[in-house]
Parts: C-alpha cells; structure tokens; sequence
C-alpha cells in the first residue's frame, strides 16, 4: 500500500508543536508537514495549502484542529480546486489532536486515503473522555 | 438590537468570528458582504456551514445596502463580514448606514506595510480608509473582543484625512 501523506493545517503554532510530541511518542516522522494560518489571508492561506498538495499525486490528508476555521475553509477550498478523482483524493479531518495523529502515523501505509481519514477520525472521537478522580 | 459589529477581515467567517465574537455577541445573523463569493453556490454553502446555529446571510454589496436599514430595526443581533476596505467603502457608498469598521485581520500581502500583527495596509488601502473617515465612519483595529480596540489613525497617522 502507498503511503498517504498529510499537513497539518492548524492555528498559530498548533501544527509544529503537535508533530514535535509526536517525534517524542513515535520517532522520526517523514512526509508530514505543517502549515501554520498566522499572517495569511484566506486567499493566501488557500494557495499555501495547493502549493503543497500539489506535490501528493496520489491524494492525502488535511488535518485541522476545529471546525468552522479558515484551516478548514482553505483547506476544503484547496482541496476542491486539486482533487482529480478517487485515485488523487484530498481529505479534511478536523478535530485532529495527538492521537489522531500518532494513529495516522502507524496506519499511513495500511490504507487508501478515505479509509485512513475515517480511521482518524474516530481515532480522535474515541480518544475524548472524561474520567471523574477517585478519593482516595 | 440587530447591528452588532461590522468586521473588515480578508478570513470572513473563521476561528476569531464564530468562536470569540459568536461567543461575546451571540449574534443571530452572520452577513458576508462579497460579491465574489455571492456569485458561488458551492462557497456559499461553505460559509453557510462555517457558523453553527447562526443564521449566514450572503449578499453582494448591492444587496447589502439595500438590506442594512432592515436589518438595523430587526429583533436579534447581527453581525457583518466585508474581506478589505474597498469593499467596506463601496457598500456605505451605496448606502448603507454604517457608523464604525472595526478592523479585524488585512493579513500580509506584496506591496502592504504592517500597521501590526494581523493588519498589513497599501496605499489603496489607505485612501479606501481616508474616504469611510471622511464620511464619518470611524475605523477601529480590534481582533478579538478581549483585546482592547484602537483607532486605525492612532496606529497609522497617515490615515488620517
């Protein structure tokens, strides 16, 4: 299986810092960028994101942090303007966090690029929970 | 109650608006001001889809001004996007009753000078910014409504006319 390749498109320093704790969790990482929306207008930001899938022949993923976001605006702008059919794929995931990350890292290679984004996305919904502290 | 704020930002609808200003305001109407983007149904359901549980209401500039009067005596709240000065200028020329842009985020382009961090201007800039303070529009850069507002001439004292 090819591998899929990802940016991480994300506020401020979000998308640097969270692929820095994943070199700590996972070690070297390849093939996985991130792009940051400070100082970009929509426009800019929009042409950021086409300028790097442009590079994916194959497709990828968009990771964003929230919905609603000129991450996810751009990117799903970007995204429609560069996708080329079901063999050239561009994928949004929002809500991404570090163990939807860590989860895309292992599984990159084992699936097609809406497969994976499904998986992380549920990566990231199973990984929220609330847990109430026990008195001692 | 209607008009809240009216936000000159080249994002329109993004993190800042629906999240910090949604929350402060809890506005009920979102108006994206683009002649642009009015005139595609696919960005319109982007935007639409963009601000959960708030009402987006895309116009051209036209329909814009021609809608402003209503809006300002409609129950609710209401806020409204335009991406640069030119478009802020063109819709109180064409009638809207606009008394203050507030000045959220013109990002870095070729050819524009920082003001600050999120507000980079050109000369066209500038005069677009000169004609709404000759008409007595008042321009205030403010990002979110936890910062505290200032006017553009206080910043950049060549605006003023």
């Amino acid at each position: 299986m090819r591998r899929v390749p990802a940016l991480l498109v994300m506020h401020a320093d979000l998308g640097e810092a969270m692929l820095h704790a994943a070199r700590q969790v996972y070690g070297p990482v390849e093939d996985v960028e991130a792009l940051s929306n400070a100082e970009y207008s929509r426009d800019g930001l929009e042409h950021a994101i086409e300028e790097r899938i442009a590079r994916w022949p194959h497709g990828g993923l968009l990771l964003c942090d929230f919905p609603g976001g000129s991450c996810q605006q751009c990117s799903l702008l970007a995204a429609r303007a560069r996708t080329r059919g079901p063999d050239a794929e561009i994928v949004i995931v929002t809500g991404t966090n570090l163990s939807a990350l860590l989860d895309y890292l292992h599984n990159r290679e084992k699936y097609g690029v809406v497969e994976l984004a499904e998986r992380v996305q549920k990566k990231a919904q199973d990984s929220v929970r609330v847990q109430r502290g026990q008195s001692a | 109650m209607s008009w809240q704020n009216h936000r000159v930002d080249d994002r329109l609808i993004h993190g800042q608006v629906v999240v910090a200003w949604g929350t402060a305001l809890r506005f009920a109407r979102l108006y994206v001001v683009d002649d642009q983007a009015a005139a595609s149904p696919w960005e319109r359901d982007l935007l639409a889809s963009s601000a959960p549980g708030v009402e987006v209401r895309l116009l051209t500039v036209a329909e814009a001004a021609a809608a402003w009067a209503a809006e300002r005596d409609a129950a609710g709240g209401a806020m409204l996007l335009v991406r640069d000065l030119r478009t802020a200028r063109a819709l109180v020329e064409a009638g809207a009753g606009v008394t203050a842009f507030t000045l959220g985020g013109l990002h870095y382009a070729p050819g524009k000078g920082k003001v600050n961090e999120y507000l980079y201007l050109d000369e066209a800039d500038r005069e677009d910014a000169r004609a709404l303070l000759r008409r007595g529009v008042a321009l205030e850069v403010r990002d979110v409504p936890a910062t505290r507002p200032q006017a553009l001439a206080a910043l950049d004292p060549t605006i003023a006319p």
